[in-house]
């Protein structure tokens, strides 16, 4: 069976082909079309995947969208009639919104794709969510968590997923919350009251929360709380999202926390405001913590498994997956490396493979690098071009040897390697590395590189093998840790050695790497701690601030070129800035 | 920077943008808008540096690229200052459309033009923008924000001349076609945006006039349904839709 799985039309939309039950490729929009949480219909996506696959879309055994766009539309009339009168400025808005391309999904695949109408599937967007946690993770059975802002008309589901020895699957979602209460929508709602932008700003409030004291909890624990049957319930009073489109907060939650930071203010932590801020931040990140710990530990009871896997926008919190991981009860706490809307588009291809097609179960190769290749000879002819001295390392060893010292001298190497990651995380194959040892290089990336707040940690990466030694990793964290979706301390002892990487709080969202997923990278790590005895890199996505990350070496040529980053690696290639600066030659060209 | 003079439309309002200009709220807010039109410029630019073939071009770009970043960085830190001295409240009226930045009301799809048709399109912009910074730089009363666009006006003055001079090297025979193109593309754009607004505006009516005359009956029986609902998990039905149902 060849299976297309599209996500789109909300934020970062993406493809992904299934072929003969095993994935052959996925990616996001935002990494060919550069415009960063791209949410249109991921054409470039479908394109590079049939392509790479040499498949035309005739050759499709199905489509399949990861959300049941009619229920979504009843969703949001069915809002907009419940709040009436109050919500007629969001209705025509919500409703020019959704008829304008979001209804027809089925009428734009066939005729962008060409396919026939009856080869087009949809799945349910929570199902998406479950299939891309479950059947992507080397669990025979597990329970399943996904949440989210919201799907159709769930915002949270739980359930259960099963891999049978004949070669069967199953998943079986048992209950779900509805919109509005929904723990995405909580998490979002505060995400822009702090004035940070929704969809993006989420690992903000997360990096802020460290700066604050959660002297706010008590107020937002009676915002969020639990229902008699243990499931959750939003008191409305305090949110506008249902009705309006216009703001998410009601004056109520105003009158509790304070006047919300306007989007351009700027966050000082050493002034009242900027404390409360960080108080509001530590306060919901401490209760998105406490309800997910609850709901897990019954979801334990109930199940009796010992593996959870964990899908939905939600699951991108690492320190609520960190204390999933050690207060749930589960074992193992299994994270996709895009449990977001991205994700769902190799979700929804694989719950149709297995499910609705009864194919059988074939493990998913455990990583998250499906998407497309880095050509080493773009980047030696870029640079070449430029005028810039290339160095085509003779072989893998003399390559991660002579990065090694790059990086053990302090420079700051912008990574490209094999395919680009699916998903926010990069994964050491689309990443910007640098020496994790003093805070003085943390500053110096967000000055030069990343250009982004100083609040917001850089994560370290760190060799499966020696993670133990360096981090506080419970049993099970080294799986969480493979697609960084955990945050766990930092050993005190190498706190201060570990000065780029280590939180406010002590703490890190470490990426442990297996030498078997990414041998390169693996050895990079090795080459390093022999010179410097401590084999971890910080490691960062390779994008500026407000772009998708890279994905083909021009990107990542561009990229080098605009921001402080010393060396450019593609495969065997390597770029290093000229020392005296090209700029002005342009300008003499010109002139 | 007098050699981009003013337009006189740009001139006539002069007025205005003193009038725009005058609160110091709705001026860091500008700002702010502003240094998010640069930071948009610069990426168009960065992406253009990364499709074009011509090795000079994309030199060139990646430089406009990064001065568009500085711009941008240059913007945010003023509004920001401003923002913080001020304090919260302020006006509400921002008045985006009167005085525009950068780009003012153009966008621009770079994957969807030619080397020659890029650079002429930059050529007016920038040249349009540099006018337009001229007029704010006169009318800004304070003179830290107006030591911000004169910093700004002396690289613009690069950016019309190289968009200029390129335009004349990689299109020799018909640089002037292009630059025409360019401007009827511009007006083209302009009717298409206003059109799509009033568009916007006339389904608008449309909908609220639905919403007020045939939602009120079903409204009353979906607020009636939702008092049934009980908090708390909602079970799912045994029997799940196919997956070829969109619903």
């Amino acid at each position: 069976m060849r299976i297309l799985g599209i996500s789109a039309h909300y934020h970062d939309s993406a493809a992904a082909l299934v072929v003969d039950g095993l994935p052959v490729c996925a990616i996001q929009e935002e990494r060919l079309s550069r415009r960063k949480n791209d949410s249109a219909f991921p054409l470039a996506a479908v394109e590079w995947c049939l392509d790479e696959a040499g498949l035309e879309p005739e050759e499709l055994d199905a489509v399949v969208f990861y959300e049941k766009p009619m229920r979504k539309l009843e969703r949001i009339l069915v809002t907009a009639l419940r709040a009436f009168p109050r919500s007629w400025r969001s209705f025509p808005q919500a409703m020019k919104n959704t008829l304008g391309e979001k209804a027809w999904v089925k009428g734009i695949i066939a005729s962008r794709l060409g396919v026939p109408a009856r080869k087009i599937l949809f799945t349910e967007h929570h199902q998406s969510h479950a299939a891309a946690a479950f059947l992507t993770s080397p669990a025979r059975e597990a329970a399943i968590l996904t949440a989210d802002g919201v799907g159709e008309w769930a915002t949270l589901t739980e359930g259960r997923g099963s891999r049978s020895p004949d070669g069967g699957c199953a998943i079986e979602l048992l209950r779900e919350l509805r919109f509005p209460h929904s723990l995405g929508m909580f998490y979002s709602t505060f995400t822009a009251y702090l004035g940070f932008e929704v969809n993006e700003g989420e690992y903000k409030v997360m990096g802020l929360a460290s700066y604050g004291e959660p002297r706010f909890a008590e107020q937002v624990r009676a915002i969020l709380r639990p229902t008699a049957d243990g499931a959750l319930e939003l008191d409305l009073g305090y949110f506008d999202f249902h009705l309006s489109g216009r703001r998410a907060w009601s004056s109520r939650l105003v009158d509790v926390f304070g006047p919300p930071r306007s989007p351009g203010h700027p966050l000082d932590l050493a002034t009242p405001d900027g404390k409360r801020f960080a108080d509001v931040a530590a306060s919901v990140q401490r209760v998105l913590e406490d309800r997910l710990v609850e709901l897990t530990r019954a979801l334990r009871r109930e199940t009796g498994l010992r593996d959870l896997c964990l899908g939905g926008g939600v699951a991108l919190n690492g320190c609520a997956n960190a204390r999933i991981l050690n207060e749930s009860g589960f074992e193992r706490v299994f994270v996709p490396p895009a449990p977001g809307d991205a994700g769902c588009a190799l979700g929804a291809a694989l719950y149709a493979d297995r499910i609705h097609f009864g194919g059988r179960d074939r493990p998913v190769p455990d990583h998250a690098y499906w998407g497309c290749p880095v050509d080493a000879g773009e980047l030696e002819r870029l640079a070449r071009e430029d005028g810039l001295e290339v160095e085509l390392a003779p072989g893998d060893r003399a390559l991660v040897e002579r990065v090694a010292e790059e990086l053990a001298n302090g420079r700051i190497v912008g990574w490209m390697d094999g395919r680009c990651e699916l998903g926010p995380r990069a994964l050491g194959n689309r990443s910007i590395l640098a020496s994790p040892a003093s805070a003085d290089m943390r500053d110096r990336l967000n000055r030069e590189v990343k250009f982004r707040e100083e609040f917001r940690p850089f994560a370290p990466a760190v060799p499966a093998g020696v993670a133990d030694r360096y981090f506080e990793l419970p049993p099970g964290g080294a799986r969480l840790g493979r697609f960084m979706s955990g945050v766990f301390p930092v050993r005190p002892e190498w706190r201060s050695r570990l000065g780029a990487v280590t939180h406010v709080d002590g703490t890190a969202r470490v990426q442990v790497v297996d030498p078997e997923v990414s041998p390169r990278f693996h050895a990079l790590l090795l080459a390093y701690g022999a010179r410097t005895g401590i084999p971890v890199l910080l490691n960062t996505s390779f994008n500026l601030s407000g772009e998708p990350i890279v994905a083909r070496a021009v990107e990542g040529y561009s990229t080098f070129r605009r921001s402080g980053i010393d060396l450019v690696v593609a495969g065997r290639c390597i770029v290093a800035k000229a020392r005296a600066s090209g700029v002005r030659r342009e300008e003499e060209a010109v002139s | 920077m007098d050699e981009h003079r003013a337009p006189s439309l740009e001139r006539i309002l002069r007025p205005v943008h003193r009038w725009v200009w005058r609160d110091a709220h709705r001026c860091a807010r500008k700002l702010l808008t502003f240094a998010a039109t640069e930071a948009d410029g610069g990426r168009d630019l960065s992406r253009a540096a990364e499709l074009t073939t011509d090795p000079l071009l994309r030199r060139l770009f990646l430089r406009h690229a990064l001065d568009e970043s500085h711009h941008a960085e240059l913007f945010r830190a003023r509004g920001r200052t401003m923002l913080a001295a001020l304090g919260g409240g302020g006006g509400w009226l921002e008045a985006r459309w009167l005085t525009p930045g950068e780009r003012g009301g153009d966008d621009l799809r770079v994957e969807d033009v030619k080397d020659a048709s890029l650079l002429a399109f930059l050529h007016l912009s920038e040249k349009v923008a540099a006018a337009r910074f001229e007029v704010y730089r006169d009318v800004i009363p304070d003179e830290e924000t107006r030591e911000v666009f004169r910093r700004i006006l002396r690289d613009e003055v690069f950016h019309v001349h190289y968009t200029r001079t390129q335009l004349e090297r990689i299109a020799p025979e018909r640089h002037r076609r292009e630059l025409w193109l360019a401007r009827a593309s511009r007006l083209w754009k302009g009717y298409l945006r206003v059109a799509t607004a009033l568009a916007g505006r006339l389904g608008t009516v449309i909908l609220l006039a639905q919403y007020f005359l045939v939602l009120p009956l079903f409204a009353l029986a979906a607020k009636r349904a939702a008092r049934r609902e009980r908090p708390g998990w909602s079970e799912r039905q045994r029997e799940q839709p196919t997956l070829e149902s969109q619903y």
